[in-house]
């Protein structure tokens, strides 16, 4: 239930409706400029927002953005991180399908790949795939870029990317033990992955 | 299906012309035509529109003028295909089909295959699609019952599901269409009338821009009819943004309570 306050001031807007002129207001998201005649547009159905700009910024106009009452589905964009499942190891490259990005999960997978020199940060040309992943880990990358028309470039070189989730050949969740090792609890087989540091 | 009593406008028939820069060349008296239905030349069918029909879709709608009913669903933004090219700007790909019982004799629908490039045309310039590069919106219209002036439905509903869906647009797109005939120009024509014209005009625009999208014009036409009938056209465009705009409007604020 909307405040009352905060009702007073949502206002339902459609696409295509004007939400002030360009002036006087910065069009922020699920708004556009057009620039034949310089006034700001809807772009979403959504409730009507105004942020008021930073006080420092030398410009001084309030920001309106439409927060959407149901935005489109989630896709990746670069520099988001995101939740993936590797589907295939090579010696090069691995696959994934990307199942989140950020906290929100798609309604259809994306496909990314992480090259090898993508994969950690330091001694990128002596990475061994089939060390780092195999087929069944969950996951967290970030998207470098919107790569090629098959698949996203995914990089894991940070300390906080990497697998997150991954099952032994005995078919057991593993627990991570360092870096580059997992261990399965229930025959204490260590395997090597390129493990994400979670937590503090 | 019913609808909530009517606090919104449910037809878009054009405002009659009070400033009259020009005689029209067809005046009231000179009839070669009766509407079955009883309305007006210049009077359109009431128009129902509902979104969220499709639970498995991103956005739907469903519309209902008269006896045409069409439901769109939009799926999307998806992963394009993997033996298209990469494309910066996203990509949209239509497909309108009709029911085997749409049309009173069964499986009538092959003349329409225009239906889907036309409905493509009249979408791409509305949305923005610099805005999911490498990915492919999906929009599929089906058309449940074919009453007469297929097309401008499929468009407008189109455009109400594009709109649920969340796929970010510069305006809702809104199509009406009208026949010639002989002396007489009716605007939302009935299946009986489009088979009978002479001549048929559609126009898609985006009232609030006042942009056309799209125009068509099939058949015989003289450059004065042309003109009257797109003032006619455009004028009842902007009348059914509106009841387009109130249904969004309705459909945002009880999914909020």
């Amino acid at each position: 239930m909307e405040e009352a306050a905060a009702a007073a001031e949502a206002v339902v807007v459609t696409p295509g409706e004007v939400l002030g002129k360009a002036s006087q207001v910065r069009a922020g998201r699920g708004a556009y400029v057009a620039p034949h005649n310089n006034l700001v547009y809807a772009s979403l159905t959504g409730f009507r927002r105004t942020l008021s700009p930073p006080p420092n910024s030398p410009d001084q106009r309030p920001t309106v953005e439409v927060t959407g009452h149901k935005a489109h589905g989630a896709v990746p964009e670069p520099g988001s991180v995101v939740i993936a499942r590797v589907t295939r190891v090579t010696a090069r490259v691995a696959s994934a399908d990307i199942m989140c990005v950020g906290p929100k999960s798609v309604r259809e997978k994306f496909t990314g790949s992480i090259r090898q020199q993508d994969v950690r940060a330091t001694e990128i040309d002596k990475v061994d795939m089939h060390l780092s992943f195999r087929p069944g880990d969950i996951i967290r990358a970030v998207v470098l870029s919107l790569g090629d028309a098959r698949a996203y470039y995914l990089s894991t070189a940070k300390n906080e990317l990497g697998v997150v989730s991954a099952e032994s050949t005995a078919g057991e969740t593993m627990v991570p033990i360092s870096w580059t090792e997992m261990q399965c609890p229930l025959t204490g087989q260590i395997e090597q992955r390129k493990v994400a540091k979670v937590g503090g | 299906m019913a609808g909530k009593p009517g606090t919104t406008p449910t037809t878009y028939s054009p405002s009659p012309t009070t400033q009259k820069t020009r005689r029209p060349i067809f005046n009231e008296n000179d009839v070669d035509w009766v509407r079955p239905d009883g309305r007006g030349f210049h009077q359109c069918r009431p128009a129902f529109f509902r979104t969220g029909a499709v639970n498995a879709a991103s956005g739907s709608a469903y519309a209902e003028f008269g006896n045409t009913k069409v439901i769109v669903s939009v799926f999307g933004p998806r992963e394009s295909k993997k033996a298209m090219m990469y494309s910066d700007i996203g990509r949209l790909n239509c497909s309108v089909s009709h029911t085997t019982f749409a049309t009173p004799v069964r499986g009538q629908g092959s003349e329409h295959k225009d239906f889907s490039s036309m409905l493509h045309k009249s979408l791409e310039g509305a949305i923005i699609l610099e805005t999911f590069p490498k990915t492919t919106v999906d929009v599929f219209a089906l058309v449940l019952e074919s009453g007469g002036s297929d097309l401008p439905v499929v468009i407008s509903c189109a455009s109400l599901a594009l709109a649920d869906a969340g796929i970010l647009m510069h305006d809702l797109v809104a199509s009406v269409s009208l026949s010639c005939l002989g002396k007489n120009l009716v605007i939302d024509p009935i299946l009986e009338e489009e088979s009978y014209q002479d001549g048929g005009l559609l126009i898609t625009c985006m009232p609030s821009r006042y942009e056309v999208t799209q125009l068509t014009v099939t058949g015989e036409w003289s450059t004065p009819k042309i003109n009257e009938g797109m003032q006619l056209c455009l004028d009842a465009c902007s009348k059914l943004a509106k009841i387009m705009r109130s249904c969004l409007k309705e459909a945002t604020s009880t999914s909020q309570e």
